[in-house]
């Protein structure tokens, strides 16, 4: 077991392999009631084509699979649903599904051991029929339509759309009616099989335990499973190239929402590369906020023209396979925004950067860091996220001190180019 | 945990909630006061003109700059609806000192202070709020107001209160009409803060790792000091015994792919000691995954993904929720209506109920783990006038029987079907 102890947040994690290959990670938090246990696959709406181990050919799902998947895995073979057990429990439990995993959680205060067993249970037992399967379309349809209703999850699809040409990363999480019409029962077997294998899963434990107990526990639930080998995941090329740089959509808004996003070529996931990818994170957070933050020149000169009402949304998703800058609002004149922002970039590389803005960004980011850490189930949401990508959380305190403005130049020159952006606009 | 309240002046309250359970110190301010078709709009641009600038930081930029100083303290205002009352929420959120290098920076006090100025110590000029604040929030305030339809959802079940509350304060819109902001400027906008700041209820929290000389500088506060003590007016929410008229039932249309439909259910009790059975009664009938329309409207019909009700106590409502197909209207509300009945006839077994309790008493337990949380609950109680622990109020709960439930069930009718479709 590995203990790695974080003396800025004053937060310790617990970490093992298991012998299956399941890491698991249990960050205690003592005197607090509220606990969190969260079990995650490597495995999301970008996974559609891959080999499954030992077998030669390719196997292509439609997409929306992972996220059905998620919806039926509740479902039990003795006629019960672990939700509703879980809810009798009277814990809090859910399940969500990502670009590149998904998870099953719940929050308790009472009856810990109780809902791990079942929730540990239900995710070790998937149990399909084709009568099951048919019913949940009904309710998926509806959880798609609802956010075609909002026009945020909206302009947020279509700048992934103007981004990227090929990559599923693009694609509703959920899938469409279309799409989800194709899944049968064989299809959510063949996608369990291949994904849910302890060797490609994190479990991660938050309250107050004792981490070596905890593991413990952990062990005694789990049902023996082969060593498989690795799942190939083909993802199709994507040119470094956008689509398209503008993007529109037709809903009732009050106001036209905008994304600008900026396409930017991923790096290589994995501990190997950490550093690498915690640092630009980092640095793009820093760079977002000085030219567009609550506090930069040109914020505070949209706001008093009256352009923005709000401070955007500032925001770095990446993966293996993409990575991008988004900024999401709310304007009268969203092109207007597009193209300020534009030159604030310029001047900002002509210009260079502050120095005192600097020092002053980077220890607001640091306080954001800090304060992830105040309940149990953001804790563990995060430690499981990171995990996906091979980082540890704490890292991200730590690599802090490592920027510096030369290295902020650099990834400003690198990622915010003009030629990888777009603007997505959805209204009236 | 502690939890100590003083009063500074008659009508403004110091509540000091220490506790080591957080990173953070929250510091919040609320200010009280009747909500009215007069003056809903004012106060809602007068929250807004607040952020905007103090004597000592003139403009957004500058307290922007000195709370990222700060390590990112969190800076955020708005405004709620409680029952009659419009409340202006200001919160600061800081990093607790032990999480911080070693300056020795003291960030609570800085960070209580610096709140106190925004809300008590607003940039004057020429006897009015600055001007251009004044105009460029009033184009923010009608911008929100007009965001309205975004959130299809949340704006059906806002109509939904409004066609149930006509004519009445709870009906009234948080962020107020547009047509009200014309005839506001910067100096009579100066004046109803002025009168504002005079007659409301003002309570401070302060929630943390605490120090215990914080007591003493908050009342030593010139901002503090120069408030005067007052009879504060506002609301003290009670039950109220709704006249039951007939079903009403509107529909709207919009651009929408899913129809939107929400149901108002009145409940003609008086007794606060009845509403512990009424969270019971909601959680059983739309609370949770086991709820009956959960299991039936999502479960079983598989007519939506969203089916669910909740129980707004202010004013002894509850609301059902459902994103539906357009179509499936009458097939969707006859089911709802179902299951209201199902309610009524007992439908509902003991191990139902003792499941119900769980989830409930779980939701409890966490308030301490809850920084936000945790000021909201007291803040409840003080404007409630009751004092309830945690231990009591699960109490409360374990005590509710089959009979206490059915008697609820018994007293519940629809008010209000609202339904947005395209």
């Amino acid at each position: 077991m590995q203990i790695i102890e974080n003396l800025k947040v004053k937060e310790k994690v617990y970490m093992e392999k298991l012998e299956n290959g399941l890491a698991v990670m249990v960050i205690p938090k003592k005197d607090v009631l509220k606990k969190y246990l969260i079990w995650g696959t490597r495995y999301g709406s970008i996974d559609s084509e891959f080999i499954v181990p030992g077998e030669k050919e390719k196997t292509q799902v439609p997409m929306g699979v992972a996220h059905f998947l998620e919806h039926k895995m509740f479902e039990q073979e003795n006629g019960t649903n672990s939700l509703d057990v879980l809810t009798a429990l009277g814990v809090n439990a859910n399940a969500y599904t990502s670009n590149d995993h998904t998870a099953y959680l719940f929050e308790c205060t009472e009856n810990f051991y109780e809902a791990m067993d079942e929730l540990m249970d239900y995710v070790q037992h998937p149990y399909f029929t084709d009568e099951n399967v048919e019913k949940e379309k009904g309710i998926i349809g509806q959880e798609i339509k609802m956010y075609d209703d909002y026009p945020d999850w909206r302009v947020y699809y279509n700048s992934l759309e103007a981004m990227y040409h090929n990559n599923p990363v693009k694609l509703d999480t959920a899938g469409t009616i279309e799409s989800i019409s194709k899944i049968d029962k064989d299809v959510l077997y063949r996608c369990y099989q291949t994904f849910y294998h302890p060797s490609n899963m994190v479990l991660v434990v938050c309250g107050d335990f004792e981490p070596e107990k905890m593991i413990e526990e952990v062990k005694k639930r789990l049902i023996p499973n082969k060593q498989t080998g690795e799942i190939t995941r083909i993802y199709p090329t994507e040119p470094e190239e956008i689509v398209k740089e503008k993007v529109e959509q037709t809903l009732e808004v009050s106001q036209p929402l905008f994304t600008i996003g900026i396409k930017d070529k991923p790096e290589v996931c994995g501990v190997e590369n950490k550093n690498v990818m915690i640092k630009k994170q980092i640095a793009i957070e820093i760079l977002l906020n000085l030219i567009i933050g609550r506090s930069s020149a040109l914020y505070q000169e949209l706001y008093q023209n009256g352009i923005l009402y709000a401070q955007p949304s500032l925001e770095y998703e990446f993966s293996n396979i993409y990575a991008h800058v988004l900024i999401t609002g709310q304007s009268n004149q969203p092109e207007e925004v597009y193209q300020k922002f534009k030159m604030e970039i310029k001047r900002f590389k002509t210009e260079g950067i502050d120095e005192k803005d600097f020092l002053r960004i980077k220890k607001m980011i640091y306080g954001g860091y800090i304060r992830e850490y105040n309940d149990v189930g953001d804790i563990a949401r995060m430690f499981l996220a990171d995990s996906m990508k091979g980082i540890n959380s704490f890292d991200y305190l730590e690599e802090m001190e490592g920027i510096n403005v030369e290295y902020l130049k650099q990834v400003l020159n690198d990622v915010f180019k003009e030629d990888k952006m777009v603007l997505s606009i959805v209204k009236n | 945990m502690e939890h100590i309240e003083k009063e500074l002046k008659e009508g403004i309250k110091f509540h000091q909630i220490k506790t080591d359970k957080f990173k953070t110190n929250l510091v919040a301010i609320f200010l009280t006061t009747s909500l009215k078709r007069e003056t809903v709009t004012q106060n809602a641009l007068i929250s807004s003109v607040l952020r905007r600038g103090t004597q000592n930081m003139p403009s957004q930029e500058l307290i922007s700059k000195e709370l990222e100083e700060m390590y990112g303290a969190a800076f955020d205002c708005g405004l709620d609806k409680t029952g009659d009352n419009q409340v202006l929420k200001f919160y600061l959120e800081t990093i607790n000192d032990n999480f911080l290098p070693p300056l020795g920076e003291n960030m609570w006090k800085v960070a209580t202070e610096k709140l106190l100025e925004i809300v008590f110590n607003p940039l004057v000029e020429q006897g009015g709020f600055k001007e251009e604040y004044v105009n460029q929030e009033k184009e923010n305030v009608k911008q929100r107001i007009e965001a309205k339809i975004d959130n299809k959802a949340k704006y059906a079940l806002d109509r939904c209160i409004e066609e149930m509350y006509k004519e009445e304060p709870f009906g009234l819109y948080k962020f107020g009409y547009v047509e009200d902001l014309d005839k506001l400027n910067a100096k009579n906008l100066y004046e109803a803060y002025q009168q504002l700041i005079k007659h409301c209820k003002i309570d401070i929290f302060v929630s943390g790792i605490l120090n215990d000389d914080i007591e003493n500088e908050v009342m030593q506060n010139e901002n503090i000091q120069k408030l005067q003590a007052r009879k504060p007016e506002y609301q003290i929410p009670n039950m109220q015994l709704k006249k039951v008229e007939q079903e009403k039932v509107v529909t709207e249309s919009m651009d929408v792919a899913q129809g939107k439909l929400v149901l108002g259910l009145d409940l003609a009790i008086e007794k606060e000691e009845l509403r512990y059975h009424v969270m019971l009664y909601n959680s059983i009938l739309g609370g949770s995954a086991n709820s009956k329309l959960f299991q039936n409207v999502r479960e079983k019909a598989h007519m939506a993904y969203v089916a669910s009700s909740s129980y707004v106590r202010y004013k002894n409502n509850i609301f059902v929720n459902c994103g539906i197909e357009i179509e499936n209207y009458e097939k969707a509300l006859n089911l709802i209506k179902e299951q209201i009945e199902a309610m009524k006839k007992g439908d509902f077994t003991q191990e139902e109920i003792e499941n119900a309790k769980k989830g409930i008493i779980s939701g409890i337990q966490a308030i301490e783990d809850e920084q936000d949380t945790q000021v909201v609950y007291y803040y409840g109680q003080e404007l409630s006038q009751y004092q309830m622990s945690i231990e009591q109020y699960k109490e409360k709960v374990m005590q509710v029987s089959k009979e206490d439930i059915l008697a609820i069930a018994d007293k519940v009718t629809i008010d209000t079907i609202y339904f947005l479709k395209n």
